[in-house]
């Protein structure tokens, strides 16, 4: 008793530590990569580990509309910053008639973004008012609102739920915009796979009524950064569809805060 | 009435002749060795882009002044781009033609635009600009579009057009050196022009000249002013609204007319010039609700005797809504000293205005746009509607209908025969 009683601290520290080991090891194998995560936890989880300094990809973009008629644009996307905190631009390379065009988008991790669109065929630069942001962005059937980040504390999370996505395993997550940002959705679902984290697809509901799917597929690694290659935007309503692939996708590549304004928006045409 | 016609515009004494200036002779083969030293370097950092449009107008009404019912238009436009690490070079050319002799047919009017008629071939942007940091300098010739409204800008006032169609006015480049510093709020932008580029007026033998009957009217060389023009314009971007300050100093680029009897030919010699101007200006944007409110002021003092002191203002509300998006507002004018000089200002004569403009994006290949001006007095209405169509990645075709109606005293009413179809094809690259 007495040697069990000196030996105790450590061998009950180690019995302590390897209790603690196998309950962890038996929740994970119950769970999931993390144990006991809630809604928020996992978003951003998802965001954390997609976070990168900045960002180029080239994006080819295949409309389809509701007749079959299908349309191909192409643009240059550029970002400086992450989640919260980041600041994009798109600029347009094709067709030939909207070369050029370019849209600035500042993130904030407060509010909605600000959002200029240039038109370098009137030298014009035009800023996208809130009320605005649920028109679709030239032609694609993604909305101005769509290319903005959506930064972890705008929204209330909760988890309803597990549901695959293409056969991978995710959780699914309803996702209610705060007082503070302007939402032209009142709900985003979206379900986060289980093995990198990454959002597998985004189903997008204005009063109840699912109006954007927005599914990510064709995953890879890139730079350490699982990511999806091609994002598939289906808009519910008109039952048209844009394909957007991300080409010669970078991270971390050297981009200056100053070409991320309105001046360089008409400079850089 | 009658008129002196003179086709080509070199005939007029004075104007721009045949032969190539010496700004003309140095600009041309400035931008061919651009553009073959940006294809060679980097490709990366050379962009491209242009296209080739043909127009064709169909007026049912034939004017005292022009009996044509069509006129057919070609304009050529190429713009490249070359960037470097803290540069950027910049250069487009236009070359265009058209069946109604307002195109010149001579090599005039290259680089600096001053000439009746529209330049055969033009210089459209040349110009170097260099950044480094919160600074951005560029020189050359450039589009410079100050203002935030869009039914009709007052602070615009680096921005000269081609009003040889009146209510359809593309805007003329003009050569300056800007300077702009700033973070994302507050930009101040300073620019020097050593040259007023005018804008340009309708031609006095086509309709879009609406002579005084039966007064034979003989047209002098302008009188140009030979000043720089200066502006300053600080611009505040907020959470909730942005706005603007603007002051300009310089030379109206509308003309005010000399008029004199012209004894021998029975009839007046008119001569353009262009009133020295000061503008103060200002202009904001903020969403309300769910329309976005724009506004834009400007006060116009000068000091020549024969030109008028005046404010022009705009309030405009702007909406996107589905595949809609609206535009209306209203122009309106203060005369705070009448002169009562001739002129030609379709920027004051389109105020006192409820202007409207409406788009509607059918699909991503097609779009129909509206777009209305009603005179307050109800003495003169324009209306334009159009449908356009992309086929492909290269071409789209545009197909319209402009009506212009009222009463031969107002600004608008007096184009009231100048109703036309449109039909546009353009091939992109």
């Amino acid at each position: 008793m007495n040697k069990w009683h000196k030996a105790s601290p450590c061998a009950a520290e180690r019995s302590s530590a390897a209790l603690s080991g196998l309950a962890l090891l038996l929740f994970a194998a119950l769970a999931g990569p993390l144990p006991a995560q809630d809604a928020r936890q996992i978003v951003e989880e998802s965001q954390r580990r997609g976070r990168a300094p900045s960002e180029h990809y080239e994006g080819t973009l295949e409309v389809t509309s509701a007749d079959s008629k299908v349309t191909r644009k192409s643009w240059q996307f550029w970002r400086l910053g992450s989640y919260g905190n980041s600041k994009a631009v798109i600029r347009f390379t094709a067709p030939a008639e909207v070369k050029g065009v370019a849209l600035l988008v500042i993130n904030h991790p407060d509010r909605s973004s600000d959002q200029w669109m240039w038109t370098p065929a009137i030298a014009r630069d035009r800023r996208i008012a809130l009320q605005d942001r649920s028109t679709r962005f030239f032609g694609t059937d993604f909305s101005f609102e769509d290319l903005e980040e959506r930064d972890v504390d705008q929204y209330e999370y909760r988890l309803t739920g597990e549901e695959p996505i293409e056969g991978a395993p995710c959780w699914r997550i309803d996702a209610r915009p705060r007082q503070t940002k302007t939402s032209q959705y009142t709900l985003s679902r979206m379900w986060v796979r289980k093995d990198n984290y990454v959002p597998a697809q985004y189903e997008n509901f204005v009063k109840d009524q699912p109006v954007r799917r927005l599914l990510q597929k064709d995953i890879q690694n890139i730079q350490g950064i699982w990511t999806a290659r091609t994002l598939e935007m289906t808009d519910l309503r008109r039952k048209s569809r844009t394909i957007l692939r991300l080409e010669k996708l970078e991270y971390n590549i050297p981009l200056k805060e100053d070409e991320f304004t309105v001046q360089a928006l008409r400079r850089d045409q | 009435m009658t008129f002196h016609r003179r086709t080509p515009d070199s005939t007029l004494p004075g104007m721009v002749g045949p032969a190539l200036s010496p700004a003309n002779a140095w600009c041309f083969p400035a931008i061919l060795a651009f553009l073959v030293l940006a294809a060679t370097l980097h490709a990366q950092n050379f962009t491209q882009r242009g296209f080739l449009e043909t127009t064709a107008l169909f007026f049912p009404e034939t004017a005292p002044n022009d009996s044509a019912y069509a006129v057919g238009e070609a304009l050529f436009r190429y713009e490249a781009f070359y960037k470097l690490t803290n540069l950027r070079f910049a250069a487009a050319f236009d070359a265009r033609t058209d069946t109604h002799e307002e195109t010149a047919r001579d090599w005039g009017g290259l680089w600096w635009d001053r000439s009746r008629l529209r330049p055969l071939f033009a210089v459209r942007r040349l110009s170097a600009t260099y950044t480094r940091g919160r600074l951005t300098v560029e020189a050359g010739k450039q589009l410079i579009r100050w203002g935030k409204a869009d039914v009709l800008t007052p602070t615009d006032r680096f921005a000269p057009r081609d009003f040889l169609n009146v209510v359809d006015a593309d805007f003329l480049p003009i050569t300056a050196a800007r300077i702009t510093y700033g973070t994302q709020s507050d930009t101040l932008d300073l620019i020097l022009s050593p040259r007023l580029t005018p804008s340009r007026v309708p031609l006095l033998d086509q309709r879009w000249a609406v002579l005084p009957p039966g007064v034979p009217v003989h047209e002098l060389d302008p009188a140009f002013p030979g000043g720089p023009q200066f502006g300053a314009r600080w611009n505040h971007i907020g959470a909730v609204a942005e706005y603007s300050f603007s002051f300009y100093n310089g030379y109206d680029h509308l003309p005010l007319f000399h008029v004199q009897p012209d004894v021998a030919l029975q009839g007046a010699d008119v001569q353009r010039f262009y009133p020295q101007m000061r503008m103060y200006g200002a202009d904001a944007a903020s969403p309300l609700g769910p329309v976005t409110l724009k506004s834009e002021a400007a006060y116009f003092t000068s000091t020549n005797p024969q030109a008028d002191n005046y404010a022009l203002w705009v309030l405009q509300l702007e909406r996107q809504a589905g595949e809609w998006s609206l535009v209306a507002g209203y122009a309106g004018q203060i005369v705070t000293q009448h002169r009562g000089t001739l002129g030609f200002s379709p920027v004051r004569g389109f105020t006192r205005s409820v202007v409207a403009h409406a788009g509607y994006t059918i699909d991503v290949n097609r779009s129909l746009a509206f777009e209305s001006v009603v005179r307050q007095n109800g003495q003169g209405v324009y209306a334009k509607a159009e449908y356009s169509q992309a086929f492909g990645q290269h071409w789209r075709a545009t197909a319209g209908f402009a009506l212009v109606r009222g009463e031969a005293t107002d600004f608008l009413g007096q184009y009231h025969r100048n109703s036309h179809a449109i039909l546009t094809l353009r091939y992109s690259f």
